[in-house]
């Protein structure tokens, strides 16, 4: 891809000082493909898409940023509006295209293209908009970086996830969705807000569906590594299931709150992925609950269906799933959720083909 | 201000588990007064005031952030949406409020607020209508924070900041405006991209008027400490007035352009007005150019006016104006830059009585 100059009049036409300002050593060969650089594409440039790629850009975690979208005005005026940030931040390439030639070789391929959900809108309403619009977008992009990894943001996350698997072809590994991690950042919020203690030192996995059926895995929440449910009960705090169920359903719907209040969400989404790209690209092998295949796992045995676990995420995508110890209860509820999503699935099955 | 509790259900007549989480220890006594936190308040969560919150949040500058705004639907909204990405940031206490006691003991007051700039609306026609805003706003700020610095970024910025220094009662070091930051930037990633080097390597100012009567400081850029203008006589490069025109004339067309493409402007000016944040309250004291006041400098009489030139900024707001070498052409236009925004000033004078 040949350099677009940014300005009309520095360049050969016009004020030319590029030729003689920098004098190459003698003798220098061109960069080895063996020096790659990190490359991110973002599909979708809405709310969604830039908070994400913005986040990205702050915490400088590629070396090349490619904005991709079908609205050519909007994708200018936004890689522009990065551009014009140069001199505050690290030095990143950043492009934006309409054609997927651009996002050629590309580590991480996230998607955030597709319908918004409109409020009062279940995510599951949104789906066949998507499955049709991800048709358009997941094999070129698997065609130009057959090697990258694909983590899928736009909802409903787990069906468009399991779709990006079948239309990309790649392994299981390589194909992922944001899913729960971000369920799972609000729950650890209002966990660590009630103590007042630091949401880092909170750990708690919301799992399963990332919509109405997710899972909160109580049995499994700890602070400062002391397991919430039994320090319930050595302190002999009281406290009704209905409780527990009613703060799991403040998480699910926290998410409609801020869509209702200010129309969309964009930051805690863009913050979420940022934290998965990290994970990812910089091989950090942490453990986030996110969308992958769980054939096979924790007693889930209907087919082929993408859903929330708590995962290890490295350079390769997916390391494993955590083998995390569920209560009879919430094994129940995740089979549950992993048979709603695969119906759903099956009526999509036509468009999969 | 009493804590709110962020969820319904966990809490007195909830599930409480805070009271014997931790202990604390014996004979601790409260924090002092001394033991100040960084509160930055944001006035304003449109598309500029939410950007440069979160990437405020994002780069960790402050202990608390407030945003204060006038749709306290909108503003819950964008509150949330921070705080649930408490699980991948560290942690910085965020409030939302219609009420300035909020706002007490800020270190740095960013007022956004004001109309948008329409299409192809000069910043001027602004003016008016803002005034009124900032009639209600600045007083307000300035009771509940006595000791913050002010930061101006809405449009037309230089006026404004006058206006803000007005109301507020403030000495000049402490009323900065956002001023040709930005435009600067701009400039600096033009020159960078034609040379294929990192802007951070390309000192070169825009001073005066954040509009179109801004000043290109040609005379002044230098590119690894190299000045461009004898490198082009020293290399017999020609140079026509006209092109350096027509770049100083990109650089003011670029925000134009992006409001057009995409709308808004907002995560350039997020980064401009983060890193202003960063240099006042870490002080840094490093050199920017903002919109502040300048009484008999360069020339320019008629009365004190706002309007940008290279400054350094620290903890006490602007330590002092860079005594930057204007040539004999640059020093006319600044004083045209002064005269026209005198000329607005003048305008809203008897407004701010």
């Amino acid at each position: 891809m040949h350099k677009t100059p940014s300005s009309s009049y520095l360049g050969p036409g016009g004020l030319d000082l590029s030729k003689s300002f920098f004098t190459p050593i003698a003798g220098v060969e061109p960069p080895s493909p063996t020096k790659r650089r990190t490359k991110i594409t973002v599909v979708g440039v809405g709310n969604v898409g830039m908070a994400i790629a913005q986040t990205i850009l702050t915490q400088d975690l590629a070396d090349e940023l490619v904005l991709v979208d079908a609205n050519s005005e909007k994708l200018r005026g936004e890689m522009l509006d990065l551009q014009h940030a140069a001199a505050f931040l690290p030095r990143t390439k950043i492009h934006a295209a309409v054609d997927y030639d651009a996002t050629a070789h590309s580590d991480l391929c996230i998607i955030t293209a597709g319908a918004r959900q409109k409020p009062g809108e279940s995510r599951l309403d949104l789906l066949q908009r998507n499955v049709s619009i991800f048709k358009k977008i997941v094999p070129p992009l698997a065609a130009y970086s057959p090697e990258t990894i694909i983590l899928v943001v736009s909802n409903p996350v787990d069906v468009l996830t399991y779709a990006a698997w079948r239309f990309s072809r790649f392994p299981a590994n390589r194909v992922i969705g944001s899913g729960t991690n971000l369920d799972s950042s609000r729950f650890r919020f209002l966990i660590a807000d009630h103590l007042d203690v630091n949401a880092q030192d909170v750990q708690a996995y919301i799992v399963g569906e990332h919509g109405d059926s997710s899972v909160a895995l109580w049995s499994s929440i700890s602070v400062g590594g002391v397991p919430i449910l039994s320090f319930l009960q050595r302190q002999q705090i009281t406290y009704e299931k209905k409780t527990l169920e009613n703060i799991h359903r403040e998480v699910v719907e926290s998410a409609y709150e801020v869509i209702r209040l200010k129309g969309y969400t964009s930051w805690a989404i863009g913050y979420s992925v940022a934290s998965l790209a990290r994970s990812l690209l910089r091989d950090q092998r942490r453990i986030h609950p996110v969308s992958v295949l769980v054939n096979g796992v924790q007693g889930i045995d209907c087919g082929n269906v993408f859903l929330s676990l708590p995962a290890m995420l490295g350079r390769g995508g997916v390391m494993g799933i955590t083998n995390v110890h569920l209560s009879e209860e919430e094994a129940e509820k995740l089979k549950k959720s992993a048979k709603t999503l695969l119906e759903v699935q099956e009526k999509l099955d036509y468009l999969l083909g | 201000m009493h804590r709110i509790p962020s969820s319904s259900y966990l809490g007195p007549g909830g599930l409480d588990f805070s009271k014997s989480f931790f202990t604390p220890i014996n004979g601790s006594d409260s924090p002092s007064r001394s033991k100040h936190n960084t509160k930055i308040t944001v006035v304003g969560v449109g598309n500029v005031g939410m950007a440069i919150s979160q990437i405020i949040l994002t780069q960790d500058l402050t202990d608390e952030l407030i945003l204060l705004g006038v749709n306290p639907d909108k503003l819950r909204g964008e509150m949330l949406d921070l705080q649930h990405a408490s699980a991948f940031l560290p942690r910085t206490k965020i409030r939302a409020s219609v009420d300035y006691d909020a706002t007490a003991d800020s270190d740095l007051c960013i007022i956004t607020a004001g109309a948008r700039l329409k299409s192809d609306e000069s910043r001027l026609d602004l003016l008016h209508r803002n005034v009124a805003v900032y009639k209600k706003i600045v007083p307000q700020l300035a009771a509940y924070s006595p000791e913050a610095i002010l930061l101006v970024v809405s449009n037309p910025v230089d006026v404004l900041s006058y206006v803000a220094w007005k109301l507020s009662g403030f000495p000049v070091n402490r009323v900065i405006g956002a001023g040709t930051n930005l435009d600067s930037s701009r400039f600096r990633f033009l020159i960078a991209d034609h040379l294929e080097v990192n802007a951070h390597d390309v000192q070169a100012y825009i001073v005066g008027e954040h509009g179109d009567s801004s000043v290109a400081l040609w005379s002044s850029i230098s590119v690894a400490g190299v000045p461009i203008l004898r490198f082009l006589h020293q290399n017999q490069i020609a140079c026509e007035k006209k092109t350096l025109e027509n770049i100083h004339k990109e650089v003011v067309q670029s925000a134009y352009e992006v409001r057009r493409l995409k709308g808004c402007t907002s995560w350039a000016i997020g980064y401009s007005v983060a890193s202003l944040a960063r240099t006042l309250l870490r002080d840094q004291r490093q050199i920017h150019p903002v919109s502040i006041l300048v009484d008999g400098l360069y020339g320019i009489e008629g009365g004190q006016v706002f309007l940008s030139l290279p400054a350094m900024l620290g903890r006490n707001g602007v330590l002092g104006i860079t005594n930057v070498s204007l040539s004999d052409e640059e020093t006319q236009q600044l004083r045209n830059s002064a005269k026209t925004l005198l000329e607005a000033q003048a305008q809203v004078k008897n407004f701010i009585n």
